[in-house]
């Protein structure tokens, strides 16, 4: 069969300060007609610098496509050139294009129909009014209310989800054959993507389009795909049908990427198994296996041998794989669920005393609200309020990890700031060891400031580019007097390194000497330096790759057990904060609607809110993802500034009634340590 | 709870190192490596130290008396006796400009510190500070700006009264909106970085953390206004001494030299030409050292180069 798009041997490569880079290293793979593809892994493998160099947008110089041939509908695309009149035409007319960040990849000053016009006229030969209508009859297709008078307005009245949508009915505007998304949804909050990721899964299906998804999310994967290409360091490692992959993985590193990603569905002790090290530097890439240096199978053979080409599994099988051992998965399933029911017994009894037993109180929340002012015109006169933070209360017990969980905008990362007091004025009481945090006075704060840390979200900007090691780790130290003598502050920065897992002789680099993983674990011991009693996460893990991100994880459960450390842990990822969160909080809009502990909230969630969070939230395992059910919430969280009246969930929920716009729900507690938010409860 | 975690955990996950880091090389000499990369810096470094010598012992370099007058020799073209000839006083030009380096390269450098060492303390206050300090400062700053930079200066160098000094002093005021405004700017955003917030939260004092984080990572365009800023200057003090104010003639100073020399433009380019090329020189050479100075000083290269 003849396939819609194959490539061969590709072999893209950027000079960089004299050295060659060599981002794709011969990749070949194929895409049929109305099938969709998945291409996974980390930052840096190749697969997203792959798609680019099919359709020739490789930045040249200093990239450059050095070898193979890309078979686009029986013609070799590389024999014309990527500024040619052929090229343009397949770019955005027979291969459409979805990009990540929906924010920067529409024109801020044209209106979104004049937008999908221009590309419809340059294709499709219509006239200006024709072309406007096929723009509205698309707005349409991908789900844009009142698509007639929408059709005249500029991206920034768009929401994010609405605009990726805007970006799909563009690249649908001239009925290209094969659409690739990039990322397209991981800027996106869980629900608008199970929203976009649903409207690409049906659009695709009804104009028999192919569909290649360059991601790093193996939920989504399992949940959409076809197929799936596995890449790492520039060459496809595994490829194969979607369930043969994560049912029967071969490559070492798919197997790794696999374990390492904290799942919805797993137990919460099967613990995250990082992958060790990092993506080699692909500009002195040796002719052997580059996985090697992570791999726990590597044996002899692998050294003294050139990297391992892809081969069947089985004489005539879709499923290849690039390695010289034949690993076995059910060995590690033997090991994933060697628990017995004797284990079983006792997590049970553990988590039951877990449940009863009584601890301190740290830190307590109660009626926090903060409002930002919005002012008007010239005089500044104030006409309302953002309630960034409305009536929220919770307590955390000492060496306990909440979890607070949300979309964007809905005011977790606010609380957080207001727990720092990095406000100047708080409304409602936050008491910290008996201390009353929210009127504490400047002079007091020291104390505030010794007692309570935080980890970023941004390796690359929470760090003094500037600045050492040592000095970034010894800040605090030196704030607050911790430490006598030169020789103790040396003595106790090498302790705090070797404690996160660096080689305290790294104190005299500067961060950019440091990968995103280890940068992390400096920010770790930074926020560790104090000795502080409770750490503030904010989104800590979110910017990092699976498997370091579960790096980060385990070495976070590990501190927290070793120092009796109690973590308010920020995300938006519901498996990460399941795996580490002992009670969890989910907000929406300024609230919390649920709060209990991890168990019951996963296992028995009560709100609307949390249920359809939860099930947005892509499991990756194909066969798992088959037997769901899916409920897809309508809309998206709307702005602060036009709060719905009653029930901030109201005008999204399944179960609203004309009760839920009059009367704004109060938690009430439901069982042991589980309150919600919702008069249908 | 503590011992239920430490039972899921295991140890060899995090014993082992994180992941190897390049090896490291002494700051000073990987300073020094990228400073002097490219072959253009090590000259205009080599062509900087040797004015800086010309001028301090420019008695001893200087074939003639600057100030000798000798009216028969006046307005001479080049030759072997007088490299650049004559001006109007029959005064060597090469030995006028030999003595004018000291004074055009301290205006230059001396106003450039004032006006950078003003200007970035008020930028650092009004950026990190905000709110009402902010748009006291910068208000004001615009209101020197609304004036011409050598009027301002005329002004504020006749109040001072006259001489060498109060040519750099106000100079060096006239020129501080311009780096006030560059810093808040980059004030106005490096402040907002985690790391600043990180700063605060580790219990950094405001003081120390603008001087600490803010701005050392606020310098870069700074060192490229300063490197601009120097010609500027030096041609400024020309013309305040064309209206009288700083040095009065016989002094030599580059600036006046071009002054001087305009009259004779056609049949004498030279004593014009001669010290402008002088000035170039001296700026093209800040510039390009500027420049790798700032890339040198820049950690995000660090590892790497």
């Amino acid at each position: 069969m003849e396939h819609l798009l194959e490539v061969k041997n590709l072999k893209t490569q950027f000079g960089i300060d004299g050295t060659t880079v060599k981002a794709v290293d011969g990749v070949s793979y194929y895409v049929d007609e109305g099938e969709v593809v998945a291409f996974v892994g980390e930052s840096g493998s190749g697969k997203s610098v792959t798609q680019y160099s099919g359709l020739q947008l490789i930045p040249s110089p200093p990239g450059k496509i050095a070898g193979g041939e890309i078979i686009y509908e029986g013609e070799n695309l590389l024999d014309f050139g990527p500024r040619s009149e052929k090229m343009r035409e397949i770019r955005g007319g027979k291969i459409g294009v979805i990009f990540q960040e929906p924010m920067t990849s529409l024109n801020p000053v044209m209106t979104v129909g004049n937008q999908i016009s221009e590309a419809i006229m340059q294709h499709l030969n219509l006239k200006k009014r024709e072309a406007k209508n096929r723009a509205i009859e698309l707005l349409k297709t991908v789900g844009i209310p009142d698509a007639e008078h929408r059709v005249d307005y500029y991206p920034h009245q768009f929401s994010g989800g609405m605009r990726q949508r805007i970006m799909i009915a563009m690249t649908l505007s001239c009925d290209p054959k094969l659409l690739i998304a990039d990322e397209a949804t991981t800027a996106l909050d869980v629900t608008t993507q199970a929203q976009i990721l649903e409207l690409m899964k049906d659009v695709v299906k009804r104009t028999h389009t192919s569909l290649v998804m360059v991601t790093h999310n193996l939920g989504i994967v399992a949940r959409y795909a076809d197929r799936v290409y596995v890449m790492y360091a520039g060459e496809i490692v595994e490829s194969g049908p979607t369930k043969e992959i994560f049912n029967n993985p071969k490559h070492p590193y798919t197997l790794g990427l696999l374990k390492a990603v904290p799942r919805l569905d797993s137990s919460k002790d099967s613990k995250l198994v990082p992958i060790d090290g990092m993506m080699p530097d692909l500009s002195n890439k040796q002719d052997q296996c580059a996985f090697q240096p992570r791999c726990n199978h590597y044996t002899d053979h692998c050294l003294s041998s050139p990297s391992p080409q892809l081969k069947p599994v089985d004489e005539g099988q879709k499923h290849l794989y690039a390695c010289y051992e034949n690993i076995n998965k059910n060995l590690f399933e033997e090991k994933l669920k060697k628990k017995s029911s004797i284990q079983e017994q006792e997590e049970e009894s553990l988590y039951k005393t877990e449940l009863t037993e009584e601890k301190d109180t740290i830190l307590e929340v109660k009626n926090l609200k903060i409002y930002f002012p919005v002012k008007k015109g010239l005089m500044k006169r104030k006409i309302g309020d953002v309630k960034a933070v409305d009536d929220v209360s919770f307590k955390i017990k000492k060496g306990e990890t909440l979890g607070l969980v949300g979309e964007s905008g809905c005011g977790k990362t606010t609380v957080a700031r207001s727990i720092l007091r990095l406000y100047e004025t708080i409304d409602g009481e936050i008491s910290f060891k008996g201390q009353d945090i929210a009127n504490m006075s400047k002079k007091d704060l020291r104390f505030l400031r010794k007692n309570m840390s935080m980890i970023f979200q941004d390796p690359y900007s929470s760090l003094d580019p500037r600045k050492t090691v040592e000095s970034i780790v010894g800040e605090p130290l030196k704030n607050h007097k911790l430490v006598k003598t030169q020789k103790e502050y040396q003595k106790r920065i090498s302790e705090l390194l070797s404690l996160v897992g660096l080689d305290p002789t790294v104190k005299d680099r500067v961060p950019h000497e440091f990968s995103g993983g280890q940068r992390q674990r400096i920010g770790i011991a930074r926020a560790l330096a104090s000795d502080p009693s409770i750490i503030v996460c904010d989104e800590a893990i979110s910017a990092l790759d699976v498997s370091i991100q579960a790096q980060i994880i385990n070495l976070m459960k590990e501190l927290q057990a070793k120092l009796g450390l109690t973590f308010l842990f920020i995300a938006h990822d519901l498996a990460a904060v399941r795996h580490i969160s002992d009670r969890i909080a989910v907000m929406y809009l300024g609230k919390i609607v649920e709060i209990g502990d991890w168990r019951t909230l996963y296992e028995n969630p009560q709100h609307p809110y949390t249920k359809a969070l939860l099930n947005a939230v892509p499991i990756p395992d194909p066969l798992v993802e088959e037997e769901r059910d899916r409920i897809i919430i309508e809309g998206e969280v709307p702005s602060l500034l036009s709060r719905p009246k009653g029930c901030p969930f109201s005008n999204r929920c399944p179960l609203a009634s004309a009760e839920c716009l009059d009367v704004e729900p109060a938690l009430k507690s439901i069982e042991t340590n589980h309150e919600v938010a919702c008069i249908k409860v | 709870m503590e011992t239920g975690t430490a039972k899921v955990i295991d140890k060899k996950v995090y014993t082992s190192p994180a992941a190897a880091v390049p090896p490291k090389r002494s700051s000073v000499k990987r300073f020094l490596k990228v400073f002097l990369a490219r072959k253009v810096v090590v000259f205009s470094l080599f062509v900087l130290l040797s004015l800086v010598f010309v001028a301090i012992f420019a008695p001893l370099v200087a074939p003639y008396d600057p100030y000798y007058q000798d009216l028969t020799k006046s307005l001479q073209k080049p030759s072997m006796e007088h490299l650049l000839g004559t001006d109007m006083l029959g005064r060597d030009v090469l030995s006028r400009i030999i003595y004018g380096s000291r004074v055009s390269i301290a205006v230059g450098i001396v106003s450039v510190i004032i006006a950078g060492g003003i200007g970035m303390i008020l930028g650092l206050i009004a950026g990190y500070f905000g709110g009402f300090i902010d748009s006291i400062i910068m208000r004001f700053m615009d209101a020197m700006m609304a004036i011409p930079m050598i009027i301002l200066a005329l002004f504020i160098g006749s109040a001072l009264g006259g001489g060498l000094d109060s040519v750099m002093i106000s100079l060096g005021i006239a020129l501080v909106p311009s780096y006030a405004r560059l810093t808040r700017g980059q004030v106005l955003s490096v402040k907002e970085s985690d790391y600043v917030l990180a700063g605060t939260i580790s219990g950094t004092s405001n003081f120390k953390n603008m001087f600490v984080h803010v701005l050392p990572n606020s310098l870069s365009p700074i060192i490229v206004l300063v490197t601009m800023n120097l010609g500027i200057a030096i041609l400024a003090e020309a013309a305040l001494s064309f209206l009288g104010m700083g040095i009065n003639p016989p002094g030599a100073a580059w600036g006046a030299m071009v002054n001087e020399g305009y009259k004779y433009l056609m049949s004498q380019p030279v004593l014009s030409i001669a010290p402008g090329i002088a000035i170039i020189i001296v700026v093209l050479s800040f510039n390009i050292v500027g420049d790798a100075l700032r890339d040198a000083l820049d950690p995000r290269l660090r590892g790497r180069i």
